[in-house]
């Protein structure tokens, strides 16, 4: 009876995703089984009190027994159920089985110490000589026009800080290693373990989330410096700003109490005095670009490149003329905000979603250079790595287009801050309803990134 | 669907037992049972349910034919057959199929393609049901069921139609036809599926979270006291998995007015492997043995060679896999062994029999979870020896989920043999469970709710909206 007069949710903001809905009755639907799945999935989904049900389950978890030390856990989750993603629900990509490369890669193994959650896959060395050989192939084929660069980041438990965990430390090194050992003279190797390693007491990771931080992110970007015979910008140089609370990915999957106690807070390094604009493009095509921002304004990890993109592309006002290809996922994104400092036109591919063709863009934009900068879970299995390789293969667009439509958006916001300040102008004053930012004077540039809110609690 | 489901739980179960006691005549009543059946079976295999019917219709022909040629052993016998070569071949097309093309193709070095049917949910059961239903019509044993409705009922009753016990014809022809209401029984049954539930959802679900890990993401680094930790895990999950599936039928049945056999009787307190298999999945054991072992000869003649026979079919009809005949095989070969050095197995005092017993069943456990035999082969190994280490989640593991692993012991010791019936203790702790089995239930009941949520909860890493 419950159930019957309880309202109906269409999505779940704590699970991320779209709730089930009564299917559609059709022969062909019920001869496949899809009708009587979807209703229990319906039911599954709108169960009265679930989500507070769910959060009971953690304390049912910690009554199952008695603990040696109570700060650490080794816990394992069940792999994730793939039927319950609806197809409208994968706005980036139309392949339903493909969830994202921390969840194909993750091996459901956590450890949970002192609050913070690491994640227990070991890397896999057998898999490095195939995806050295996929970034010799683009080393192959740019040479002499573009460098590519190998930054792979090692996972989370590379820093485990206890020494019963080192061998999976040990294995994270020795499956970047293998990578370095795998390349040819014409891929460059960024060292991230060691310049991570470096660091290792200071917060590279998130307690509660499977990505690094921005602090972690940066010494990626020292190693991919040092490659590349760029100077690094320091980061007492940079704006720092923070959001807080954060629970991420791993608490969702743990639920853990240790570890809700013990959010995180969003840090970000932002690079001064450089101006910037960024388009976001879908999966196949350059038509329609959005507007975006390498910074946005929200308390999680979305907060580098406002979240994942197919393609998004980001010019600075650094004119030197130098421009970047990143193919990446996730642990990319924070990567790629400290590029801004050092080239002309950033292009970032997420070789998840995109659908581009890379080559093309790269001999058309005449790109200097191109970065693999992934979570090594991403150079782990033949997937992720086909992936990547794909994108020297994808129907190629036109690619002027891009230029086109970009000038097209710059010349309509113009426009509308033109007229905005027109009418301001015409209005009478009215001192009690004058907003705060409408002081702020107007300039035709694009603004730079500055709308991040110091929220630190 | 499962009974261990929100929609079962919530929807089907208290909607069937509303329209079933709505109704005082036996007759409607088994029309209803009928149709919730039916219902059952189809939600979860809407084309397959036609097998059901024909299985159902074919044996309901064969009973009828084998009674009225009764008198004339050569001419009912073809009834009996005709039941045996239906069913087997139903069974052959449709679990063993790809089983046999795989074999033949190996044997003959042929290519020949795998048909790739999937298999229909419940068919091993239901077919030696009605097997069982004409041979045992054959053999004089009961009557042909006349009522096609009371047939199909007996046949595809939902309790029991997915996951055993395989019920006898005979064990329900009594009820069949007149069922009283007996609110004692109804309330055992309540109790026995929510028990049932319990250990299914509870017990067998959260043990099972760590076999994956021990059998599966760490199995090339296990040390051997991991293997051996990982594969009791894996024994403790299979014996509650299917064991609370059999609670929740035989609960079912009895809520429904009937008395479904035992099929479970502390299979881990078993002195022997032959003690073993009269503890473990009863029903199959008993059919097997009516109807294959005794005719073959049974004790009486070429004994060595029935047990290994009743064991190969017993690991069969497991899966349709070579790791299960193995498991079947490997067991067959300890009961032959018993049966040798039994004189030796005499003098061992009776905890060594426990262990020895143990030992075997949860080593044979390694046939049963790996169909690939490259991961058998390394897995047997480090079971007996091993060069890595014991890693560092063991402890944990073995601490963090201590008191569930004292519920699981508890629940594998046999008190009602230790305690006999009439004894003080067992009448002051059956008074007590019935003093609080209502408390009882409602929190089996709520547990298993609260943990099939959980798996209902599906965050996502990245936004899928």
């Amino acid at each position: 009876m419950m159930f019957l007069f309880s309202e109906k949710k269409g999505i779940s903001i704590s699970e991320k995703r779209e709730l089930a809905q009564i299917p559609t009755l059709t022969w062909n639907n019920y001869i496949s089984g899809n009708f009587t799945n979807g209703i229990n999935q319906y039911i599954n989904d709108h169960f009265p009190f679930r989500v507070k049900a769910v959060r009971f389950t953690e304390t049912f978890r910690y009554s199952l027994g008695f603990r040696l030390k109570n700060k650490e856990k080794v816990i394992v989750l069940k792999k994730k159920d793939k039927s319950n993603i609806s197809n409208d629900s994968l706005n980036h990509s139309p392949d339903k089985d493909f969830l994202d490369d921390f969840e194909e890669a993750y091996s459901g193994s956590l450890v949970i110490l002192n609050g913070r959650v690491y994640t227990l896959n070991t890397g896999s060395p057998s898999m490095s000589p195939v995806f050295a050989r996929m970034l010799n192939k683009y080393g192959d084929t740019l040479k002499g026009q573009t460098r590519v660069f190998s930054c792979v980041a090692p996972l989370s438990s590379a820093f485990i800080p206890a020494a019963k965990y080192e061998k999976y430390s040990k294995k994270n090194e020795q499956t970047l290693l293998a990578i370095k050992n795998s390349l040819s003279s014409k891929v460059y190797f960024c060292d991230v373990f060691t310049e991570m390693n470096n660091h290792f007491n200071e917060k590279l990771w998130y307690s509660s989330d499977h990505h690094w931080t921005a602090l972690g992110a940066y010494y990626g970007y020292v190693a991919f410096c040092k490659s590349a015979g760029i100077t690094p910008i320091a980061l007492s140089t940079m704006e720092k700003k923070k959001r807080y609370p954060f629970l991420g990915s791993l608490y969702e999957l743990t639920r853990d109490k240790t570890v809700r106690n013990n959010p995180d807070t969003v840090e970000m390094y932002i690079p001064q005095n450089v101006l910037t604009e960024a388009f976001r493009y879908n999966a196949y095509d350059l038509k329609n670009p959005q507007k975006s921002k390498v910074f946005c304004n929200t308390n999680n990890y979305t907060a580098f490149i406002c979240g994942d993109a197919p393609l998004i592309k980001i010019t600075t006002n650094v004119k030197n003329g130098k421009k970047i290809a990143v193919v990446k996922n996730s642990m990319g994104n924070a990567f790629s905000v400290y590029l801004i400092s050092h080239y002309e036109e950033i292009y970032i591919f997420d070789f998840r979603y995109s659908k581009h063709n890379m080559l093309k863009i790269i001999q058309e934009a005449e790109i200097d250079d191109l970065v693999f900068a992934l979570g090594m879970y991403g150079a782990m299995s033949n997937g992720t790595i086909n992936m990547m390789k794909n994108l020297a293969y994808h129907k190629p667009q036109d690619y002027a287009l891009v230029k086109k439509q970009e000038s097209e958006i710059q010349l309509q916001e113009m426009l509308k801050r033109e007229q905005d300040s027109l009418k301001r102008i015409s209005q009478p004053k009215t001192p009690k309803t004058i907003k705060k930012d409408s002081l702020k004077p107007e300039s035709l540039l694009p603004e730079p990134d500055r709308d991040v809110e110091n929220n630190t609690e | 669907m499962v009974f261990s489901s929100l929609i079962f739980l919530y929807f089907f179960l208290p909607i069937s037992i509303i329209a079933y006691f709505l109704f005082k005549s036996t007759q409607v009543k088994n029309v209803i049972l009928l149709v919730f059946s039916f219902i059952f079976y189809a939600w979860g295999e809407p084309l397959w349910v036609l097998l059901l019917l024909f299985s159902g219709i074919i044996d309901y022909f064969n009973g009828w034919f084998i009674e009225r040629y009764q008198h004339k052993k050569s001419i009912a016998i073809w009834g009996m057959i005709s039941s045996v070569v239906v069913n087997l071949l139903l069974l052959g097309t449709f679990k063993y199929a790809d089983f046999i093309t795989d074999n033949v193709n190996f044997l003959l070095g042929t290519n020949l393609n795998k048909p790739g049917i999937l298999l229909p949910v419940g068919i091993s059961f239901y077919t030696f049901q009605t097997m069982s239903y004409s041979l045992d019509v054959y053999k004089g044993e009961i009557k042909a069921e006349k009522s096609f409705v009371n047939f199909m009922m007996y046949v595809s009753l939902f309790p029991q139609l997915v996951a055993g016990p395989i019920v006898r014809y005979s064990e329900i022809a009594k009820v069949i036809d007149n069922r009283v209401f007996d609110w004692n029984m109804v309330w055992s049954g309540v109790n026995r599926f929510c028990l049932g539930l319990f250990k299914k959802v509870v017990l067998a679900n959260s043990v099972g979270l760590l076999v994956e890990k021990y059998l599966d993401i760490q199995l090339f680094d296990l040390s051997t006291p991991e293997a051996w930790y990982g594969i009791s895990l894996f024994s403790a999950q299979l014996y509650f998995d299917f064991a609370g599936y059999s609670d929740m039928a035989i609960g079912l049945g009895r809520i429904f007015g009937f008395d479904f056999p035992e099929n479970f009787k502390h299979p881990y307190a078993a002195t022997s492997v032959a003690d073993f298999y009269k503890r473990w999945h009863m029903t199959l054991g008993r059919f097997l043995r009516d109807y294959v072992y005794i005719p073959l000869g049974g004790n009486r003649k070429y004994q060595i060679r029935n047990i290994m026979v009743v064991w190969f079919l017993t690991g069969l009809w497991h899966g349709a896999s070579w790791n299960f005949v193995l498991w079947g095989l490997f067991l067959g070969s300890f009961m032959v062994i018993e049966k040798v050095l039994k004189k030796y197995f005499d003098m061992l005092p009776r905890f060594a029999l426990y262990v020895y017993a143990l030992l075997v069943i949860n080593y044979s456990r390694a046939f049963f979870y790996f169909d690939d035999f490259s991961k058998l082969k390394i897995f047997l190994v480090k079971l007996f020896v091993s060069d890595k280490p014991i890693g560092p989640g063991l402890a944990n593991d073995i601490s963090s989920y201590s008191f569930l692993y004292f519920v699981v012991i508890l629940f594998c010791i046999p008190w009602n043999e230790i305690y006999d019936q009439t004894s003080k203790v067992y009448q002051k702790a059956t008074a007590i469970y019935n003093q609080f089995s209502l408390l009882i239930n409602v929190v089996f009941l709520l547990l298993s709710t609260i943990l099939i949520l959980d798996d209902t909860y599906n965050p996502f890493i990245y936004f899928r909206f």
